[in-house]
């Protein structure tokens, strides 16, 4: 008999190594989002003309633009104009918004909790149809359900949110009016303003009717929104489950006899779970910028109006504020979706070192 | 290529592609041809003509000053290709540079080069797209040059992603004994082996392009009037909704043809160039 | 047909379909396990040997474009008149598997422990998380693993090579199947682990009676392994035979320049070995069979 073998290496402490992992995922996101700052300065300063004047405005005495400019901080070099705008970013003071004369903080805190209810929820339905959709169509492989799929998550990622948006209103708010057509919650309800999350606010206000007005309005909308990314996530599922198909420990499973349903299921889809959902992560930033069309289309009252009417009127410090908000939140969820990984993914929650 | 060819040419899903985008590209090249209202791709107006629903004289309808909706789409497919190519010609060589240099020199230049390409990848597409239309004119210019500024980090990931693992394979080490340049190593050894994932993503990205510049002037950033564009068709006749629905519908459709045929064929493409 | 074989493969023909037109990879292949016999299918990759595994798994049959003619009895019913479900339902309880890289086929995402729950449903389905999991360190004892309660909480990366393919060899035996079959096992794993793997496959297969078909690349390997020894070449057997016989007295060219690739320790350097020879393509040998 060959000597029994006790090689082994392992990790009693999965917490530590997720919590360690998370630390580390934060501070270089913090990097990432100092050189964020700095690209969206650099970008806000190339702008021709003079932002004294612009705020001001063309009727401005002279005397005046020169006092704007000294309390801008305009006339020293750009990396002092850099490290003062830094000092404020540091207080989570993002300046006054010239379009509305209220602190951009104020601003983006008001509309963006509409914008993330609506890609929240789409983020949903892109995970929760996406997925399955992805991996219905790997385990029918080059059967018609996939020829079916694939050719439908191909259109939806052919034509931008705003065209999905314009053709949901027709077919489901106009020639069957099945959901409104504008807005967040019906006129004649008033809820108290909590989180800003309406679908929230509701249930806190204990106000079920209300909850289903807001439901009722959202939905359209972030279909519509997620239209594209559940097509997107339904290919790269399919891609990475085809992958996994390939693998020997599919073939082992086939070997035993298991059933294509555990097959498809434990050791195709859960495997390719942990390159797709990284990936989906990213889709999330797509979402983020999506929203600005459909929120048009839907007269939705979120950051869109007001990122589209600070970019018009060259609000800088809005302008500034709107991206870099966006950014971290982007940048955020991204950092929940790696935890998730790290939970699926063994490798990573046992590894010594996180690797 | 011979076999690249063949399968292109014998799948009908890629054979619809390739029906679609030469019906669009023979549809930009030839508007002032075949647009009934070459004209209407200009600030014309024809109020006893306005708001026509689709029919004999204007088979998709007119807008509220009187164009011929098929005649701007014609139009509008120039406009939207030739931005397009512009975006597709200087994006990805930028990227593929600076995936190069970062991946296969590697050390202080990847750090560095990478980090940036990280920034602007932590900004959402449309959104940085915005931003840098904020600061400028809106014009059709600006709006490559924001398109782009966006573009290239995808590029230098990509090739970043595939030099790293080449960089480790025989052929390389064999190149570096002999005393190739990094130069060599980098444009003759190891770029050929990125050419099938980049052109693969080009195909995809011409539909990419075409929905990102389309959506900036869907918000009123991108290409302006009286310049005939997909986007800003879709915007202005979104006030006229439901009853003048062709204002929104066949510009819209328009993008969704175009776009899916492009997809259609980088997609056969893919399975063909990069079978794993 | 002799009632004690678990095994009989007559005329298999296998051949692949696609655009191009049909390519025929088996020729008519025969080849007979007895019960608890130990056989070998030796030849060079592309010879045919794994798919030939894979049809008596019954797994080849399903693959869209793939035609399989001629018989394949496991204990005396054809495989081609079952149905795919009876087919599963001999696989993981009457015939088992071992494959080439072990840390590879465990899938990578559940413990060992469910991955022996798993199997042990095939037999009983409804048998508990515990109870599968006291039988499976039973097992893993058997392939002398010590720490058994560990290995079965950890995940294969966790595992090296060796103590994977000791998990795998108790995975393919825990349920006691009629035939065993080995695909290049261990392949993938250091010369020394793999003998003393190999050694551990040889013990519990006679201890449990289990046949066995051992597909290999190398006739060295199969040495100490076979009673008997099938070579394959290009989808043909070429040269059949009780394992003394093949090594003693090899007739077939192929056989022969088979042998001469085998390293030896007393050196002489490498012999020189013809890729392709018109002579690897004479007609079979069949060595007589040695009564006992």
């Amino acid at each position: 008999m060959p000597p029994p073998e006790t090689a082994f290496t392992g990790n009693d402490r999965p917490v530590v190594t997720i919590l360690s992992r998370l630390l580390r995922r934060l501070v270089s996101t913090l990097l990432v989002l100092f050189g964020v700052s700095l690209l969206i300065f650099l970008i806000a300063r190339v702008i021709p003309g003079d932002p004294a004047r612009i705020a001001l405005g063309p009727r401005a005495s002279e005397e005046q633009v020169e006092a704007m400019r000294e309390t801008l901080h305009l006339n020293e070099p750009i990396i002092v104009q850099y490290a003062f705008f830094l000092g404020d970013l540091l207080r989570a003071d993002l300046g006054i918004s010239l379009y509305s004369n209220r602190p951009v903080m104020t601003d983006i805190a008001e509309y963006l909790p509409a914008t993330l209810e609506l890609v929240f929820l789409a983020g949903f339905l892109m995970v929760s149809l996406g997925l399955p959709l992805g991996a219905l169509s790997a385990r029918y492989r080059d059967r018609w359900p996939d020829d079916l799929i694939r050719l439908l998550t191909l259109l939806s990622v052919s034509a931008p949110s705003f065209v999905w948006a314009v053709g949901m209103v027709l077919a489901f708010s106009f020639a069957i009016p099945l959901f409104p057509i504008a807005g967040r919650i019906s006129e004649t309800i008033d809820i108290q303003v909590v989180t800003g999350f309406l679908l929230v606010d509701t249930i806190v206000a204990g106000r079920p009717d209300a909850f289903v007005s807001a439901l009722h309005h959202v939905i359209l909308p972030a279909f519509a929104l997620s239209l594209s990314g559940i097509g997107q996530a339904a290919r790269l599922t399919r891609t990475n489950m085809i992958a996994t198909y390939e693998q020997p420990h599919v073939e082992m499973a086939r070997a035993y006899g298991f059933s294509e349903r555990d097959i498809s299921r434990r050791y195709a889809f859960k495997p390719s779970l942990i390159p797709s959902l990284t990936v989906i992560g990213l889709d999330f930033a797509a979402l983020l910028g999506n929203a600005f069309l459909v929120e048009v289309i839907f007269a939705w009252p979120g950051i869109s109006r007001y990122g589209v009417g600070v970019i018009l009127q060259k609000d800088l410090n809005a302008i500034v504020g709107t991206v870099l908000i966006i950014s971290a939140t982007f940048l955020i969820a991204n950092i929940v979706v790696d935890l998730l990984v790290s939970v699926i993914n063994p490798r990573i929650r046992l590894s010594e070192h996180g690797k | 290529m011979r076999r690249t060819v063949a399968i292109l040419t014998g799948n009908p899903l890629s054979l619809l592609g390739m029906g679609l985008v030469s019906f669009v590209i023979l549809a930009a090249a030839l508007a002032d041809v075949i647009a009934p209202y070459p004209g209407h791709a200009g600030a014309v107006v024809d109020f006893a003509n306005a708001n026509r629903p689709p029919g004999a004289d204007y088979w998709l309808g007119t807008d509220v000053v009187g164009r011929d909706v098929l005649s701007r789409i014609l139009y509008a497919y120039r406009v939207a290709l030739g931005l397009g190519l512009v975006v597709l010609s200087i994006a990805p060589p930028i990227g593929v540079a600076v995936g190069l240099m970062a991946g296969y020199i590697g050390g202080w230049t990847d750090y560095v080069l990478m980090r940036i390409t990280e920034v602007f990848l932590s900004i959402p597409p449309l959104v940085l797209a915005l931003a840098i239309m904020g600061v400028m004119e809106p014009t059709l210019l600006n709006a490559m040059l924001a398109v782009t500024a966006m573009w290239w980090p995808w590029y230098a990931r990509l090739v970043y992603n595939i030099t790293r693992g080449e960089k480790v394979e025989g052929y390389v080490l064999a190149a570096e004994i002999i005393g190739a340049s990094k130069a060599h190593v980098m444009f003759r050894e190891i770029l050929p082996n990125c050419v099938p994932a980049i052109v693969t993503k080009m195909t995809l990205d011409v539909g990419f392009v075409i929905i990102i510049a389309s959506s900036l002037s869907f918000l009123g950033l991108g290409v302006q009037a009286p310049t005939p564009d997909l986007g800003s068709m879709v915007s202005e006749g979104t006030r006229y909704l439901p009853d003048s629905w062709w204002l929104t519908v066949f510009p819209g459709l328009a993008i969704l043809v175009a776009v899916f045929g492009f997809n259609l064929i980088g997609d056969v493409l893919r399975d063909v160039l990069e079978p794993d | 047909m002799p009632a004690d074989r678990i095994l009989e493969v007559c005329d298999l023909r296998l051949a692949f379909r696609n655009w191009a037109g049909t390519t025929e990879v088996l020729h008519g292949i025969d080849l007979a396990i007895a019960k608890g016999e130990r056989v070998a299918l030796v030849g060079e990759s592309g010879s045919g040997k794994s798919v030939t595994s894979r049809i008596v798994l019954g797994t080849m049959q399903d693959v869209p474009g793939v035609q399989v003619a001629g018989k394949v009895r496991f204990d005396g019913t054809d495989l081609a008149e079952m149905t795919f479900k009876e087919r599963r339902r001999l696989r993981g309880r009457e015939i088992s598997m071992i494959f080439q890289d072990p840390t590879m086929a465990l899938n990578p995402v559940f413990r060992i422990g469910a991955l022996f729950h798993e199997v042990q449903k095939r037999r009983d389905p409804t048998i508990r998380r515990d109870a599968a999991c006291a039988r499976a360190a039973e097992i893993l004892r058997e392939v002398a693993i010590e720490d058994a309660e560990r290995v079965l909480d950890s995940y294969a990366f966790q595992l090296s090579g060796g103590m994977n393919q000791r998990v795998m060899i108790g995975m393919a035996l825990i349920n006691r199947p009629r035939l065993l079959l080995a695909d290049e096992p261990g392949t993938a794993l250091d010369v020394t682990v793999q003998s003393q793997t190999l050694e551990l496959m040889r013990h519990m297969v006679a201890q449990y009676g289990t046949s066995l078909l051992f597909v290999s690349h190398n006739l060295g390997t199969v040495r100490e392994f076979a009673d008997r020894i099938y070579v394959m070449y290009r989808g043909n057997i070429v040269e059949r035979g009780p394992t003394a016989a093949i090594f003693n007295n090899p007739r077939h060219p192929y056989t022969r320049a088979l042998l001469a690739a085998i390293p030896r320790l007393t050196g002489g350097g490498i012999p020189e070995i013809a890729e392709r020879s018109e002579a690897f393509l004479e007609p079979m040998f069949i060595h007589p069979e040695v009564t006992e």
